[in-house]
């Protein structure tokens, strides 16, 4: 037996292809980072500025109930009243239920049914609030009324309901993550000492997993505090009313209120001008808001980041008694609470398809509307398309180059920083995004209702998603492939342009992909700025003061005047089309997700 | 992948964009988008159809409600539509608040907001109310209907937000001259905003009361109209001004209205357009003596 020695002939060098220097990559990648940091200046700086117009009695905004302009009274408690409570509520009901159903998605069902499971929960996260608005004003207003005993049914509870069925899946898909991050070898370590499934879930799986779960409380309590159509569809908007007994609160629960949110999308911002003490005092409230929200989001990702921090000392537990009956009845709990967004799924889908049955015509999406609530909604499919279209070419360039800096950039601290800077006005709350608009680009710089200004205002709400994804994509980049591309040599802008960039995109188009199928669904950024109830024509001929219309939008008119039997068909018919226009889009990010990488890139 | 086919399609469709918005920005920088109304809900729906008729006509028109009467006249001050609709003669505030603005006021009808109850209510008894009574009830004074010899059913108020048109005609009615004081703490009061919204409010709560135009409630079986002081919102009542609570519909614009503008204010006021006046359920200039 010979042995032979492999060799490779010479090869003379390429020529051609060699990376040229790639400078402008730092432009870029600096241009999008700023314009991260720049946007988050902008709504800050807008508020900050109108409170610096005006005078704001701060003590008066945090402790004063009531509020009242024309008597120069601006009193916040009352909305922060409600808004803890709405808040608190949608906590309380949400949090077991969700925890629950995360449990019992990871821990108890195979994988087989668990997997389309957890795509459903995904996509139910993204349904558009103005539709859970929507099905909170045909559906839950009369219930509570009904039990209850109250006129009306808006009220404070309608609103924390619709909220906790908003953010339940965005916990649930949080939650799950947590818990699927567990080794299984933890799990079969328990396994085999013997515990029954319960005890394998408390003492080995959740200790890990808690501050993971947490910090998707912390997030749909974001999503929560930052929600201001749905409520402001349910909430009844009465401003001024603090319980002073535990009787009287109570009551109040079934009784109308108002929150930081819903006071924002209501017609004071118009009413207030730019400047003065009124707007000082409105900014003031959105800064409160902001900085509510802010707190919880930080709060919430920092949490997830530490992972398992605290070692707690071990309990000696005692020996249990009726392990088995304990582990079946947990079991039926955790079950059961599964069963819950299981069966609400359904029931909107079902919901959705009755009611909107008009969707399924295809002469509802392709004539224009007759009158204010007659004929079918192509003008406002136009004009959603056309302003997700624009956002998604103006977000990408800047959230691709956000998110390569935040991967790639050599000082964990600034990383940090951008990191945290970007978590942060993806979670501002919309309804302040569209008020900055409203007030930089409609008023002071005289654009009037454009639906540039919108496209631009629905900016924010995309960038943060496409940055994240890309990072955490950038972040997963083999260090063989950074090694190698190191020792042949390329400048660091060299390495991001032909070794970062062409592993991220992907990942990069998913972000945008998601991010767009939540720009779709706002209605709160729009109201101000870009579109109109009717007559606008279906392509817009310039910039200034001209208007769009958009499915939201649409619905949410069409929602508060809902006596009208012709206006309740449409709004359900232009639901549907939304849920379906922004199923399309998720479904392509899933679609292009689970090509190219297995795991969640989300939130 | 990433490769260089798509990355060129790319920045040519963003550039593309760019410039055709710098193309649409160059062309249309003048006045020759659509004509912008907004303002009032209760003015909406004749303006919506003279919209309509006049997009025959060639003439693009947007109709907004954002923020209700006096939403309209910020925006027309601060530029952003050509005309306000608007429920309510304008005010000494909004002239002070913008004194560059030179509003111009065109009537185009009159409108008789009711205090509206529910049919239960007033088959009860309730079919007339004093001014005080008015008062006591949207100040939650009066919690229930029994006070007023009505059902024994709570009284649930449902407010107009601030600067809808038809909230101010009540705060003139029941405060004068006086400033409305804050919103009641009451546990049965609510805030609602356009029109139709606060018919559907009403029609879907027993023992609700509202402000909201009278033409709103026609052909409604399940809501009334009380009469204020003995006095029924009639055409003539309303004519003669007899009735507190009417009020004129404008159309206001920033100086002379021109072009489009004129056309729009020019078409309300012909016999064509003062029919949807009536068709809406309001009245004419010739049935108010003007």
């Amino acid at each position: 037996m010979t042995t032979e020695t492999l060799t490779r002939p010479p090869v003379a060098p390429d020529t051609g292809g060699r990376p040229r220097p790639s400078k402008w990559i730092w432009t870029w990648l600096y241009a999008g980072a700023f314009a991260v940091a720049a946007l988050l200046l902008v709504v800050v700086g807008y508020l900050g500025a109108g409170i610096a117009g005006g005078h704001v009695d701060w003590m008066e905004l945090l402790t004063e109930s009531a509020w009242s302009p024309t008597n120069s009274v601006f009193g916040g408690l009352a909305m922060i009243y409600g808004t803890a409570v709405v808040c608190a509520l949608a906590l309380v009901i949400a949090v077991p239920v969700s925890w629950g159903a995360a449990v019992a998605l990871s821990e108890y069902l195979p994988p087989r049914l668990a997997r389309p499971l957890r795509m459903c929960v995904e996509l139910l996260a993204a349904v558009p609030s103005i539709v859970y608005g929507l099905i909170g004003i045909m559906v839950l207003r009369p219930v509570i009324s009904k039990i209850a005993d109250v006129p009306g049914g808006d009220s404070l509870a309608a609103a924390g309901i619709v909220l906790a069925v908003m953010i339940t899946p965005t916990i649930v898909a949080v939650s799950v993550d947590a818990l699927t991050a567990v080794p299984d070898r933890v799990r079969e370590a328990a396994y085999s000492l013997g515990l029954t499934r319960r005890e394998v879930v408390r003492s080995a799986v959740l200790p890990p997993a808690r501050s993971g779960m947490r910090a998707a409380v912390l997030l749909g309590l974001a999503r929560a505090l930052g929600e201001a159509i749905a409520v402001f569809l349910v909430v009844g908007r009465a401003d001024g009313r603090l319980p002073t007994s535990f009787g009287e609160f109570l009551d109040s629960l079934s009784h109308p209120g108002q929150t930081l949110t819903t006071k924002l999308a209501g017609p004071e911002p118009v009413l207030a001008g730019t400047s003065g003490p009124y707007f000082a005092a409105i900014c003031g409230l959105g800064l409160v808001l902001l900085a509510l929200v802010a707190a919880a989001t930080v709060w919430g990702t920092r949490g997830r980041d530490r992972g398992a921090a605290s070692e707690r000392p071990l309990k000696f537990r005692g020996t249990a008694r009726l392990r088995q009956q304990r582990d079946r009845l947990v079991m039926t709990l955790r079950l059961g609470a599964l069963l819950l967004p299981s069966l609400l799924l359904v029931g909107m889908l079902a919901l959705l398809v009755t009611r909107g049955s008009s969707a399924f015509d295809p002469s509802f999406w392709f004539t224009s509307a007759t009158g204010a609530a007659g004929g079918g909604v192509r003008d406002q499919i136009v004009g959603t398309v056309l302003l997700i279209a624009t956002t998604g070419i103006l977000a990408l360039p800047l959230g691709f180059g956000a998110g390569i800096l935040i991967g790639i950039h050599a000082s964990e601290r600034t990383a940090r920083v951008l990191q945290t800077v970007t978590v942060i006005l993806g979670g501002a709350p919309t309804i302040l995004l569209g008020l900055a608009g409203f007030v930089i680009l409609s008023t002071t710089m005289g654009w009037g209702r454009s639906w540039l200004a919108g496209a631009i205002v629905l900016v924010p709400v995309v960038v943060p998603v496409i940055a994240l994804t890309t990072s955490a994509r950038v972040r997963s980049i083999p260090a063989e492939l950074t090694e190698s591309a190191m020792s042949l040599g390329l400048t660091r802008a060299q390495y991001v342009r032909s070794v970062v960039v062409p592993y991220t995109w992907p990942a990069t188009i998913t972000g945008l992909l998601l991010g767009l199928a939540r720009a779709a669904g706002e209605t709160a950024p729009l109201l101000f700025t870009a579109t109109v109830f009717f007559g606008a024509p279906m392509v817009p001929s310039g910039i200034v003061e001209s208007p769009v219309q958009a499915l939201p939008t649409h619905i949410f008119t069409l929602s508060q005047d809902s006596g009208d039997p012709q206006a309740v068909t449409q709004a359900w018919g232009s639901a549907m089309v939304l849920v379906l226009i922004t199923a399309v889009l998720l479904s392509a990010a899933v679609a292009l997700r689970n090509r190219f990488e297995g795991e969640r890139w989300t939130t | 992948m990433f490769n260089k086919k798509f990355r060129s399609a790319y920045l040519v469709t963003s550039v593309l964009t760019v410039l055709s918005l710098a193309g649409c920005a160059d062309s249309d920088a003048g006045s020759n988008g659509a004509l912008q109304v907004s303002g009032s809900t209760t003015v909406a729906p004749v303006a919506a159809d003279a919209a309509q008729a006049l997009k025959a006509d060639g003439l693009d028109i947007t109709v907004a409600t954002q923020g209700g009467s006096a939403g309209g006249i910020s925006q027309l001050a601060a530029g952003q539509i050509n005309i306000a609709m608007s429920s309510k003669p304008l005010a000494k505030e909004d002239k002070a608040a913008n004194p560059d603005t030179d509003f111009l006021s065109t009537q185009i009808g009159a409108d008789a907001v009711g205090v509206i109850v529910t049919k239960k209510v007033a088959d009860a008894g309730v079919k007339n109310l004093t001014a005080d009574q008015v008062r006591d009830l949207f100040e939650g004074k009066i919690k229930n209907w029994s006070e007023l010899g009505g059902p024994d059913l709570e009284v649930f108020v449902y407010d107009k937000e601030p600067g809808r048109g038809t909230r101010e005609v009540l705060d003139k009615y029941i405060y004068g001259d006086e400033k409305a004081p804050p919103p009641p703490k009451s546990g049965n009061f609510a805030i609602v905003g356009g029109n139709l919204e606060t018919r559907n409010k009403l029609e879907s709560t027993p023992g609700a009361v509202a402000p909201l135009s009278t033409s709103f409630i026609e052909g409604r079986d399940k809501l009334a109209a009380v009469t204020l002081d003995g006095i029924e919102a009639s055409p003539e009542n309303i004519a003669s001004g007899k009735y507190p609570m009417s009020r004129p519909l404008y159309l206001l614009t920033d100086g002379k209205p021109k072009g489009s503008a004129k056309k729009f204010i020019d078409y309300v006021l012909t016999d064509k357009g003062q029919k949807l006046m009536t068709k809406h359920g309001y009245l004419t200039l010739k049935e108010i003596g003007k």
